[in-house]
């Protein structure tokens, strides 16, 4: 390859860096600080007096405003956790059937289901509304739990098959040839050669779930059911809330994704390419 | 993430038949429950949550349909042409075409020079990656608040940068006044979302160009910038066409970022957003559905026309 000055690398380096730290920076930076420090002209680039007065009062305090954001974060790791599992589940099962297993109409679901993905997810958005408004599943977990999981089941299932017929056929032929039933070909064999993409399919389906905003909005009217991220638009809407109080809840509602994705990010990497371009 | 038809090799061609462990198994031909048992619980969530509802949107914006004045009735193309006559549709509507222009040139260039600087192996490259991805796991409803703390009008990083380095002599507004610049701020933080999927997409059909391509270019006296735009750029059409269609997606239903910087307001507004407003707000659903079919047909046929321009097909 035709060698690039060395700096031109760097300077890229550094702008990946740069580009994708330099916002975060400034939110953990605002909600290090007191509301008189945030509104100096100009700011404090350091907080000048670490302060972890707005986390505090977020999560011991009291008040209409820190009930929200730990009611509110209770409800997002409910319902992610629980969309989470359920998609993991469905995929895996229809991932190894498809994979693995003739049957008639196979290929008409197989492509009806990634059809799906063709689609804006906001397409369905209103009759989804309107659905769990008739059963209602609005300001349930289980309605946004059902819309949650069928939204995510089309990818989940596209990147386990990708990854379950990937593994070697052989080891499976070997346990049938040993008299075991395809269940426990799946329980024993497949699912221990497949974690790898359970993880990642796992990861990706948390990380979309946590990222909801529209469809939890449009579902959840009170805070029995609102995740943080519609709490947190809730607050900032208001132009009435402390922006270190704001801040601290924005850190809060990042924390976990971000947490996952520095220590898991091979797995993301993998999961979105076999899901997208293999 | 809606983007895997478009190409592949491997698993393209989806359900290939392998005979797998159990096709003779013991009961001989009887018929073979197990493999519907599996499929059944995904096959009844994309029928009740996928496909009717979808179904119900194509039919139903053809409808009259009003939770506070029932009853639901057939009105022809009234919701499509009470759409185009209501003044903040048509300027949603040039929003979102500015949100999806601006969104997808830069979020493919700033992806391009992301996976160049990736493409070769170096120490510390799989940390970098890490840090790339980050802003692409966040929440766009809280990658709004985070960057109202840099573009804000009283307390934002750019004013006090800019103030700070004498370019500007007092704090500006930067959301809300001018269209066009509340518009780039705003697409940029969604930018600053999409552009680590973009680099990964673009990155991944990098790895798969050989390394003799650019050994037999420097043997011919090659420039780096000629190898960029004769061998890499034009090697990489497959991912970079992903890259698009994703970025489209995103950008012409984008509804967080407007929602969280500018509010209801006329200059940032975009079409999902007026979705959101009349169904939810006027509780208007006829005219919902039809502005949801609008918006759908607009990202099946843009995605189509980038796969067409951008894609092609490359062999090794």
């Amino acid at each position: 390859m035709p060698r690039r000055r060395p700096w031109v690398r760097t300077l890229g380096i550094l702008f990946i860096v740069l580009w994708s730290l330099v916002p975060l920076y400034w939110t953990l930076n605002t909600s290090l600080q007191t509301d008189a420090q945030i509104s100096a002209k100009p700011a404090h680039y350091l907080p000048p007096s670490p302060t972890l007065s707005n986390y505090h009062a977020l999560l011991s305090g009291a008040g209409e405003i820190p009930d929200t954001i730990r009611r509110s974060s209770i409800n997002i790791v409910v319902e992610c956790t629980a969309a989470t599992i359920v998609t993991v589940v469905l995929a895996t099962l229809a991932a190894y059937a498809f994979a693995r297993m003739r049957f008639r109409g196979r290929n008409l679901l197989f492509y009806a289901v990634l059809a799906t993905m063709a689609f804006p997810a906001y397409t369905t958005l209103i009759p989804l509304y309107r659905i769990m408004s008739l059963f209602g599943l609005v300001n349930t977990y289980t309605g946004i739990v059902l819309v949650y999981v069928s939204g995510f089941l089309p990818l989940a299932t596209w990147i386990l098959h990708s990854y379950m017929t990937s593994l070697p056929i052989a080891i499976e032929e070997a346990g049938q040839v040993d008299g075991a039933s395809r269940m426990q070909i799946l329980w024993r064999i497949v699912l221990p050669l497949a974690w790898p993409g359970i993880v990642s399919t796992a990861i990706i389906t948390f990380l979309f779930a946590w990222a909801q905003f529209l469809f939890p909005l449009v579902l959840s009217s009170d805070l029995s059911t609102q995740p943080l991220t519609v709490a947190i638009a809730a607050l900032q809407g208001r132009h009435t809330v402390p922006f270190g109080l704001l801040n601290a809840a924005g850190v809060l509602a990042l924390a976990v994704p971000a947490v996952i994705a520095v220590a898991l990010n091979r797995f993301i990497v993998n999961g979105l390419l076999s899901g997208s371009v293999k | 993430m809606t983007v895997g038809t478009h190409s592949g090799r491997r698993h393209d061609v989806p359900p290939t038949g392998t005979a797998g462990p159990g096709r003779a198994g013991p009961r001989g031909r009887r018929f073979d429950l197990l493999p519907y048992a599996l499929v059944t619980p995904l096959a009844l969530f994309i029928l009740a949550l996928a496909l009717v509802p979808a179904g119900v949107t194509i039919v139903q914006s053809f409808f009259r349909v009003d939770e506070l004045d029932p009853p639901t009735r057939f009105n022809g193309l009234a919701n499509f042409r009470d759409l185009f006559a209501d003044g903040a549709i048509r300027s949603s509507l040039v929003n979102t075409g500015l949100y999806v222009v601006i969104g997808v040139l830069l979020s493919t260039v700033l992806g391009i020079v992301m996976a160049v600087t990736l493409q070769r192996p170096f120490r510390g490259r799989s940390i970098l990656i890490a840090v790339l991805i980050l802003p692409w796991a966040l929440p766009g409803v809280v990658e709004g608040l985070v960057w109202t703390g840099i573009w804000d009008a009283n307390i934002g990083l750019l004013n006090s940068v800019l103030t700070s380095t004498h370019l500007i002599s007092h704090y500006q507004v930067f959301l809300g006044q001018h269209r066009f610049l509340t518009i780039l701020a705003i697409e940029l933080v969604q930018v600053w979302q999409m552009t680590p999927l973009s680099t990964l997409l673009i990155l991944a059909s990098l790895q798969n160009i050989p390394s003799e391509l650019y050994e037999a270019a420097v043997l011919d006296g090659c420039t780096p910038w000629q190898a960029l735009r004769r061998i890499t750029l034009p090697l990489a059409r497959p991912g970079i066409a992903i890259a698009m269609v994703q970025a489209v997606i995103a950008t012409l239903n984008v509804f967080d970022q407007p929602y969280v910087l500018n509010g209801s307001a006329d200059t940032g507004a975009s079409l999902t957003m007026q979705t959101y407003f009349i169904s939810f707000q006027n509780l208007d659903f006829g005219e919902g559905y039809a502005l949801s079919l609008l918006i759908t047909v607009a990202t099946l046929i843009l995605s189509l026309g980038v796969v067409k321009l951008v894609y092609r097909q490359v062999e090794f």
